[in-house]
């Protein structure tokens, strides 16, 4: 049981293992429309589907992020606009500066917080599914320096972080670690230690580009590292993504889930045409969950089986 | 042919700059607006404009002299002094703008900087016979009680509500009217920030403010959850004080027993309410 587990970790999530456009196309979508969907119930929605998500996908790391960074970050930023935004019609109380505090101004402040909770939330789902190799599998030809580029900046922070790790411990060994004598020395060192981390970043970016252009990168009929191969699976998860996005986009368009927080607060709530966006916006953004679950309960029923 | 091919990419960049520079330049922004534009009052309410768009004047339409409860009230008003009449304003501005007189401020001892022509918080002179602005922070508020009026209008909003966000369509009362002239007490010494804060708080009127060190001033953002920008890029909150639209922040002015003091919106610079300040002539 234990083992089965451990040797599905390697590539657990399934959603992952789909065609990179489809996870592409995806995140696309869903974080297309969380930052620009305000209504209450579809900020709600995405928050909840991308905390599991995150939480599916990076386990106990994730909790430990989202209630040590996010949590505060949901806090500061929702207290931060009614310090600064006064507007709206249910006037609670006065603040000391004299200007008044608003209902509308707190809800809009959550409403803010939770929309860059989500969206935070999302971004982290998206590095770990969407792998460098897959975006330069899916871009490497339309727009191969633009790709490189990305994919290299986006490497650059746990890249850089893994190279210090190197540097610092090599360092410790000759005595020249920021863990080693006194206060000036230890400053001293570690300006040595970002000069060599300075010099190690540019080279290796030069170097990497030298590299992918002896490799020929870019050049027609050039292949990529992975293959991927679109099958029905595929297609299935593309008509679903299509079909969703697509009534999501139509409901919003025409006003179906319509909302206003200034000056008072205002929208569609209910009605069977609200409720069906909302329910398809949820379909779309739990897509990936489910399809974990619904794999993680195949496995379980195979091994039960055997 | 070759240059062509060579600069395709230039080229085209250079003609999509140029079209959004003009696209920008043709759709972007209300300043050249007409300067005869005044306020015709209306009687049109924000439902009736709802159906008929129509009924906002254009800036050729009639202009009519603003008749203001302030006119009649400044004439039994004590605080004006009838042997000092003010010099006209440079052409363009409007009724409710006096020409400054630096021999009147400089000799009722206001500090005029001879290089700007301004004072430190950069007013420039007062009109002969108007008050000079008292720094918020030397106001010596006393306990005696006196009178003033007070009234808040938004009238000008009626006949800009296709400027209007329709969120705020029903902020706009149908006569404009957010704060009906009233007689209100204050403390001797306040100013006319005092009296408008205290009595939106007692009203239960929205308003935000936000203070201007450069001009020592609060600056009014927003009454009634109008604000300033609200009806295109030229409008916000203006005040005057028996007519006349000072030409310095309301924390500066200090109220005279029986001042009548009128909060108005305005969508063109002060063109619509009387109280635009012509420049640089």
């Amino acid at each position: 049981m234990r083992l089965g587990r451990e040797v599905n970790m390697a590539n657990r999530d399934t959603f992952s293992s789909y065609h990179p456009v489809i996870n592409f196309l995806y995140f696309g979508l869903v974080i297309a429309f969380s930052m620009t969907f305000t209504h209450p119930f579809c900020l709600l929605i995405s928050l909840v589907c991308s905390i599991s998500y995150s939480v599916y996908l990076n386990g106990k790391r994730a909790v430990r992020f989202n209630l040590l960074y996010m949590l505060p970050l949901f806090i500061v930023s929702a207290l931060m606009n009614p310090a600064f935004s006064h507007q709206g019609a249910t006037i609670l109380e006065y603040l000391p500066s004299g200007n008044p505090l608003t209902l509308e101004s707190i809800i809009y402040g959550i409403a803010v917080a939770a929309m860059l909770v989500t969206a935070i939330s999302w971004f982290s789902c998206y590095s770990a599914v969407m792998t460098s190799d897959k975006f330069v599998y899916l871009f490497g030809r339309i727009i191969p320096a633009m790709s490189l580029i990305l994919s290299m900046s986006l490497r650059l922070v746990p890249k850089f972080k893994a190279q210090i790790k190197v540097v610092s411990n090599a360092q410790r060994c000759v005595g020249r670690d920021v863990s080693n004598g006194g206060i000036i020395r230890r400053m001293k060192n570690g300006i040595t230690i970002l000069s060599i981390m300075v010099t190690w970043a540019l080279e290796n970016s030069i170097e990497t580009a030298d590299s992918m252009k002896s490799r020929g990168y870019g050049l027609p009929g050039r292949t990529a590292f992975s293959i991927y191969r679109f099958d029905s699976r595929d297609k299935a998860a593309i008509i679903y993504l299509f079909l969703t996005g697509t009534y999501i986009f139509i409901g919003a368009c025409l006003g179906g889930i319509r909302w206003r927080y200034y000056p008072t607060m205002k929208g569609v709530v209910f009605g069977v045409y609200p409720f069906s966006i909302f329910l398809c916006y949820f379909a779309l953004c739990i897509m990936p969950v489910i399809l974990n679950v619904r794999e993680d309960m195949k496995w379980n029923a195979l091994k039960s089986a055997a | 042919m070759k240059f062509w091919s060579k600069y395709k990419t230039k080229i085209v960049l250079a003609i999509l700059a140029a079209v959004i520079l003009t696209g920008a330049y043709i759709w972007g922004g209300n300043y050249s607006k007409n300067p005869g534009t005044a306020v015709t009052v209306s009687t049109v309410g924000p439902e009736a404009s709802e159906q008929s768009p129509a009924t906002s004047p254009t800036p050729s339409a009639a202009v009519f002299p603003i008749t203001s409860p302030a006119a009649t009230a400044s004439q039994n008003s004590p605080a004006v002094s009838p042997e000092a009449k003010p010099a006209a304003a440079p052409d363009g501005s409007s009724e409710g703008v006096y020409a400054g007189s630096k021999e009147y401020s400089e000799s009722k001892g206001m500090v005029i900087n001879s290089e700007t022509g301004k004072d430190k918080y950069l007013t420039d002179p007062v009109p002969e016979g108007k008050p000079l602005p008292v720094e918020p922070q030397n106001a010596v508020i006393t306990e005696k009680k006196l009178t003033c009026t007070l009234s808040v209008r938004c009238d000008t909003i009626l006949n800009n509500m296709k400027l209007l966000k329709k969120d705020k369509w029903k902020l706009v009362p149908k006569d404009g009217v957010i704060f009906a002239a009233k007689t209100v007490t204050f403390y001797e010494g306040e100013s006319v920030f005092n009296v408008l804060q205290r009595e939106m708080k007692r009203a239960k009127i929205h308003m935000e403010f936000e203070n201007t060190p450069i001009y020592n001033s609060a600056y009014i953002e927003g009454i009634n959850n109008l604000y300033e920008f609200d009806a295109g890029e030229l409008s916000g909150w203006m005040y005057k004080v028996n007519g006349w639209f000072p030409n310095y922040g309301c924390s500066r002015y200090q109220l005279k027993d029986g001042d009548a003091v009128e909060w108005v919106y305005t969508c063109d610079l002060g063109r619509d309410v009387g109280g635009y300040y012509a420049v640089g002539s």
